[in-house]
């Protein structure tokens, strides 16, 4: 592994105060490099093994801002708001539906250029998390900062398109997104990430959502078109007085991909709902990796996983709920349900509930196994294949956390890319 | 249409069925009656292909051996099996599951697919006739049906389903008078000169409204008694003990 750091900051000139945030940032991250399976949080996910297993010459994406995408990894016949970030860059938006002074919009580029800008998001960098963390702040290059006034409801929904080419090959992509959802505002969103003609590269991550009060942001990622790529994907959420966070994960196509939600429930009634699925096949490694943290009374969350593994694939679902001492009243669920298709493949559930009120209802439950025969039997007695019999259970059995999804077109898109996949995986 | 000859099963070195000889021909309605574990369920799951029985002797259906026939070619070859315990299966939608199994089964006979608003249409012409609420369809398959509605809902599968040899499975326990009248209903309305019926149950009732041609006395896994539908009556006069008996 030979990053150099030195050649990317000469080409990425900015502010002496974020230069001086990246190279505390890089030294920290060479100090113990990618994680591995030894750190306690990284046990299901040893990425120093993988990056070394996976990528000869991983090299720092340079920054020759290429303008030009394939509009044909575009989502089509789904009315929406769009961002497009290539290969980490801002390149657009376009707020086509909504009143657009109410949304303020700034590549970090811009940002970093400017002190006073850069003076809002600077303690951010000063996260410690892990040193995929530190290495983001290092070698961030661009990303954006996404304000809404308060009291602004979408009218249609918003795609974050994360989109990569060939220029992002054996790269690795450091980008940020901040959101800022004002009061009484509501913004359903997609981060959807797609890359062309399946070239590998890994794509480091970090979303910040600040939720302000009663607003809702509804957050759906779809990872569906992304078959050779690496990621790390973490989002962290501040969420105040009466705020929703909702956030659907479709989890389908990456090689790897670790996801990390850590929400705040900061302000009383605020509440935070995580559900999600996984189909995995092949050689894939996905691990979702939660961690609810009630800080006030009143507040609720719930998450919903399940996950059905193929082949040799290899899922995790870490799933924390944390209840501070001040945090009484509070509601927390957690329920994890995998299926194991295939002799070779893994799933490993940790629920973890760490609570220090006294007056909380939080239940927490995890179940791994097989389709159950005598389901087989009752279909095939109807006719079906052994194959339509099972895609019609595992279908069933994923599709009840599609249901839970309120919004409806939404709803419809994400039902049309699993149907998608999972007509192309042999159970 | 089905010839059972010196069936013998056993599951785990356990005889249950023991030389079992039946007949059915095109358009005969039987009825086997027997106490707790005569062998009644596994005759049925032999005959719809479960797996786990150790199987000696013959079981033609339609002139083929049934015994070598997969499970789902049995039931696009007209087998059709009414639960004893209709299996729950979450996620997946009623209507959507028996869209796919009707267009199976109607592809296999060289019948055209219907798409679903036709499937919609047939599915609200057979729940009407058979007083079945539709929306029970629009449910997951079984998941929370009392027991009277997963009954109704194989009857009403049944019924869609159009089979040649319908087995139905003490589909009468269980069941209040009106539950079962929509049961035998279901039968009746299907009793045609192609079609042919066995029907296991515990009691006489339910062959109080599907008049049988025969009945059979099923007792440690042999029949020990055939004879018409007075058989019925007798059994549920002198009990099985009665009738074994007086053999």
């Amino acid at each position: 592994m030979n990053l150099k750091f030195e050649e990317f900051q000469k080409s990425n000139p900015g502010l002496k105060e974020l230069d001086n945030l990246r190279i505390k940032n890089f030294n920290k991250f060479q100090t113990s490099g990618f994680p591995s399976k030894r750190q306690e949080h990284w046990k299901y996910t040893d990425l120093k093994n993988i990056i070394s297993n996976n990528f000869s010459d991983l090299r720092i994406f340079e920054d020759k801002k290429s303008l030009k995408y394939d509009e044909k990894l575009l989502i089509k016949d789904f009315e929406h708001n769009r961002i497009i970030l290539l290969n980490g860059n801002f390149i657009e938006s376009k707020f086509g539906f909504e009143n657009e002074k109410k949304i303020k919009i700034k590549s970090l580029k811009n940002v970093f250029e400017d002190k006073k800008d850069f003076e809002k998001i600077k303690n951010y960098f000063n996260d410690e998390q892990n040193s995929m963390i530190s290495l983001n702040h290092a070698l961030v290059n661009d990303g954006i900062i996404l304000d809404v006034e308060d009291k602004y409801l979408f009218k249609k929904p918003l795609i974050i398109y994360n989109l990569f080419n060939k220029a992002a090959e054996n790269k690795i992509i450091n980008n940020k997104v901040f959101i800022k959802l004002g009061q009484d505002s509501s913004l359903s969103l997609i981060d959807f990430y797609k890359c062309e003609n399946n070239i590998k590269y890994f794509n480091n991550t970090i979303h910040n959502y600040s939720i302000e009060k009663n607003s809702t942001l509804k957050k759906f990622n779809i990872n569906a078109g992304l078959d050779n790529s690496y990621n790390y994907n973490s989002t962290k959420v501040k969420n105040h007085s009466n705020g929703t966070f909702e956030n659907f994960i479709l989890s389908l196509s990456p090689n790897l991909i670790k996801n990390e939600i850590h929400c705040d429930l900061l302000e009383n009634f605020s509440s935070c709902f995580l559900n999600g699925i996984m189909l995995l096949n092949g050689d894939q490694h996905h691990e979702l990796k939660t961690n609810v943290n009630h800080k006030n009374e009143n507040c609720k969350s719930s998450q919903l996983i399940k996950s059905v593994m193929l082949d040799r694939s290899n899922g995790t679902y870490q799933g924390k709920i944390y209840v501070d001492k001040s945090a009484q009243k509070t509601n927390g669920y957690q329920l994890s349900k995998a299926l194991i298709l295939s002799e070779k493949s893994e799933f490993n559930s940790k629920p973890e509930l760490e609570i220090y009120a006294d007056d909380v209802k939080c239940s927490h439950g995890s179940t791994t196994g097989n389709i159950d025969e005598n389901s087989i039997f009752y279909l095939m007695s109807r006719g079906l294949t052994r194959d339509q019999a099972s895609k019609m259970i595992v279908e069933g059995f994923l599709n009840e956390v599609i249901e839970t999804i309120t919004e409806d077109n939404i709803k419809l898109l994400i039902l049309k890319l699993f149907l998608e996949r999972i007509n192309m995986v042999e159970l | 249409m089905l010839d059972i000859s010196n069936l013998c099963a056993s599951i785990e070195g356990k005889k249950i069925l023991k030389n079992f000889n039946l007949k059915i021909k095109a358009g005969e309605v039987h009825a086997i009656m027997g106490p707790n574990g005569s062998g009644k369920s596994t005759l049925a799951n032999i005959l719809s292909g479960r797996k786990g029985y150790e199987i000696e002797g013959k079981v033609s259906y339609e002139g083929s051996n049934l015994l070598e026939i997969p499970i789902e070619e049995r039931a696009q070859k007209g087998i059709f099996l009414a639960f004893q315990y209709p299996t729950e299966i979450p996620g997946v939608n009623t209507n959507n599951f028996l869209k796919t199994s009707l267009n199976t089964i109607r592809k296999f006979r060289g019948l055209k697919e219907l798409d679903s608003l036709d499937f919609l249409k047939l599915v609200k012409e057979k729940s009407k006739n058979l007083k079945i609420e539709e929306k029970i369809l629009s449910r997951q398959l079984n998941v929370g049906f009392s027991g009277g509605e997963k009954k109704k809902n194989e009857i009403l599968q049944m019924t869609i389903l159009e089979p040649k040899l319908a087995i139905l499975d003490e589909t009468d326990s269980g069941l209040d008078i009106d539950a079962l009248r929509i049961v035998s209903d279901g039968v009746n309305s299907l009793r045609n000169k192609n079609r042919s019926f066995l029907i296991i149950t515990h009691y006489q009732r339910l062959l109080d409204y599907i008049k049988p041609d025969f009945v059979h006395v099923l007792v440690n896994g042999e029949i020990v008694k055939t004879g018409c539908s007075d058989l019925a009556e007798e059994l549920e006069k002198d009990g099985y003990e009665g009738v074994v008996a007086a053999r």
